[in-house]
């Protein structure tokens, strides 16, 4: 058991929703806030009096105050603006999103600019909060959740996020593992089990091995554009196509009117899910160009939900059959099915996973914080000397290195354990060469531009000679948190070059510095009445 | 953590280059699968890196940290047969010291043997499925004939005969 006061908090930071645990006396335990709330929504409103709010009640302001209301940031976390994911959310998001330099993503609010770390980092310090709240003194070591599937660069934001809100970031841990941890396995026998995450964005799967103390991923696979929002999406369309149909507007014009659709079309589909169908009604949803106020009026059945999402339910599975085939198995071979994420309430998901696996599924724990519970778990472990538990993780992605002409030469491959490392010699090719420049990329295929891009590495300060004649050694190496690691080396005279990394979506030390004194600074709203 | 193990963990970081990854697990170079994997989370118990992150940084902890990379290095190798095979045939051959650590060979690389073994030119691959097919229907001498013509620096060819594979290089 580690000391009161050197507690380490988990967090599930995620993308609709953030969680926050704790170990106390010896039981996994989910913090409420001061209302009781024990998931909080992963949106940060920005007032006009400089205050900041987080969570349930910053959910609100989505609507009232779409300009200055950040939802989904973990969507863009990480991304470079030119991506596709980032194009779509600037057709869908009310709030500003600006490209800054190199290539990064910039949340514009009045006349501040904010980076996707610092917007997570306040749902951070949030979670944080609410803990010191709680306990009644501060904590600032953690574990912080990612999907299985997030890249390099993915990771060191999230990382960076945690820094900024002052967190000490123990680890960056798989959220399907720690969906495992949450159910505590690994006692005695040896299982195998699938760990079926499906969440406000994406979709994981991992099949784990666990044997004593020792939690093997043998391997992972997953879809980093599937997840509860695109069921969302399904029932928008079907909504503002019949309203289109039926009163001739497009609904989906209006950034406010779809606000309000996408938040119909979340509760509809919770309720039909909880209740077998839906009864959807928005008042005031748009005025048609006479200037009458209309209402949003419809019914949605169960029936017809299934066959809206059906397709998607379905892609999950091939994301199954391809982390089955991963780790030479067959769905027989797995002893249990433990269900993670919001969206795998919905009895769709239930009946499909237990048919296409064959067997029950485990949901004793609740979806939505039983990846908060597993990352306590794992916090508790790495303050405890004694502890016994080991996390034999392994990376979802390939890890590759520019070649010429477009294509990609394979470093580390994906569902490798980690920490690993790969060393590749390099020549130069030009005579008095001062500089080396290295592309790494993450992904599984050969051709560079259907990788993603992690970022160019600069090597300099070797020998300068002819060309082919100094042989320059770079080290790869991923890091038990998957985050990726380059150093360079002279052969020769084997002395450690200096090495510039840089990430170009990633934060400066400066910055996140400075980023730091800022979170510091925000308040955070505390109270209804803020809202 | 105590003095034994510490003492164990620099010794081995000390002759860890010197190990090969039969060695590195502890294991026999005939072991079966489920030795080999038991061998590892043994191995996982002792070095993983969770159980000494409470330990300051320096020598100690980078040399387990290199220990384990190194034990995850074996794994992968030792647990794919193909790998497995091939890394065996390595460590018992002439250059074992240079072989210790797997490399497998690039994608290129590997397409470049297929290259040399297949014909390296269209024209140069059909001659070959060609005489597959020949050595299959068992009509060796229309095998040995398409297997020369797979490869345009085959030196056998006549000269009359090359602009047909002049022509697809």
């Amino acid at each position: 058991m580690a000391e009161p006061d050197d507690i380490a908090i988990g967090i599930d930071l995620g993308t609709s929703y953030s969680c926050v645990s704790i170990i106390e006396n010896g039981q996994t335990t989910v913090i409420p806030n001061e209302w009781g709330e024990r998931t909080h929504a992963s949106v940060v409103s920005f007032l006009e009096d400089g205050t900041v709010l987080v969570g349930n009640s910053a959910k609100r302001n989505i609507i009232t105050n779409a300009d200055n209301t950040v939802y989904s940031a973990k969507r863009l976390i990480g991304r470079f603006y030119f991506s596709d994911e980032v194009k779509k959310a600037q057709a869908v998001m009310p709030y500003k999103i600006i490209e800054g330099e190199n290539n990064s993503v910039r949340i514009q609010i009045r006349d501040n600019v904010y980076s996707l770390p610092e917007i997570s980092a306040l749902v951070l310090k949030e979670m944080k909060s609410i803990v010191e709240n709680y306990l009644g003194h501060e904590v600032e070591k953690a574990v912080v959740t990612v999907p299985a599937y997030f890249n390099d660069n993915q990771r060191q934001a999230t990382k960076d996020a945690g820094r900024i809100a002052g967190l000490d970031v123990l680890r960056i841990l798989n959220e399907p593992t720690a969906g495992a941890l949450a159910y505590g396995f690994g006692k005695d026998i040896t299982q195998k089990i699938a760990v079926y995450d499906l969440g406000g964005g994406t979709f994981d799967i991992s099949i784990l091995e666990i044997g004593k103390d020792v939690f093997e991923v043998l391997s992972t696979a997953g879809d980093t554009y599937l997840g509860g929002d695109d069921f969302d999406d399904r029932i928008m369309t079907w909504l503002a196509e019949g309203f289109l149909k039926q009163n001739g507007i497009d609904l989906r014009l209006n950034k406010y009117c779809l606000q309000m659709l996408k938040e119909a079309s979340e509760r509809a589909k919770i309720d039909v899910g909880r209740d077998g169908s839906a009864k959807i009604r928005v008042e005031g949803i748009c005025q048609d160009p006479s200037g009458k106020v209309m209402d949003l009026n419809a019914t949605l059945t169960e029936a017809e939900f299934n066959r809206m999402v059906m397709d998607l339910v379905q892609r999950t599975f091939k994301v199954c059959d391809e982390a089955l085939q991963s780790a030479k198995m067959t769905t027989q071979d797995l002893d249990a099915v433990i269900l993670v994420g919001g969206p795998t309430r919905l009895p769709i998901i239930r009946t499909s996973v237990k048919h296409y696996f064959g067997k029950d599924v485990m949901a004793g724990i609740d979806p939505d914080e039983v990846v908060a519970m597993g990352a306590a778990i794992q916090a508790n472990s790495l303050q405890d000397a004694k502890s016994n538990h080991y996390l034999l993780d392994v990376t979802p992605l390939t890890l590759r290195v520019g070649t010429v002409g477009g294509y990609t030469d394979k470093i580390i491959d994906k569902n490798t354990p980690i920490p690993i490392e790969r060393s590749k010699s390099y020549t130069t090719n030009r005579d008095g060469q001062e500089k080396v420049k290295i592309r790494v990329y993450q992904g599984e295929s050969s051709k560079a531009a259907e990788c993603e891009m992690l970022g160019e590495f600069e090597f300099s300060g070797f020998r300068i000679g002819y060309r082919g004649e100094v042989r320059i050694e770079v080290t790869f190496e991923i890091d038990t948190n998957g985050i990726v690691n380059v150093t360079a080396a002279d052969v020769e005279t084997g002395q450690k070059t200096s090495c510039t990394i840089r990430l170009s979506s990633g934060l400066t030390e400066d910055m996140i510095k400075v980023a730091k004194e800022k979170n510091a600074r925000a308040t955070l709203a505390r109270g209804e009445a803020a809202a | 953590m105590d003095e034994a193990f510490e003492i164990e963990a620099q010794a081995l970081a000390q002759v860890l280059d010197e190990l090969d990854y039969f060695q590195v697990l502890k294991i026999g170079q005939n072991a079966s699968p489920p030795e080999i994997k038991s061998a590892y989370y043994r191995a996982s118990r002792a070095y993983h890196p969770d159980r000494f992150s409470t330990l300051p940084a320096g020598e100690l902890k980078d040399n387990i940290g290199r220990i384990y990379k190194r034990i995850n290095e074996a794994y992968v190798c030792l647990r794919d047969d193909t790998k497995r095979t091939k890394y065996l045939a390595d460590v018992l051959g002439p250059e074992r010291q240079k072989k210790l650590r797997f490399v497998e060979a690039s994608e290129q690389e590997l397409k470049k043997e297929k290259e040399q073994e297949v014909g390296a030119t269209p024209q140069g691959r059909k001659f070959y499925m060609a005489g597959l097919a020949d050595m299959a229907a068992q009509r060796f001498a229309g095998a040995e004939r398409n297997s020369r013509w797979r490869s345009p620096t085959s030196r056998t060819i006549p000269t009359s005969r090359r602009s047909g594979t002049r022509q697809a290089s």
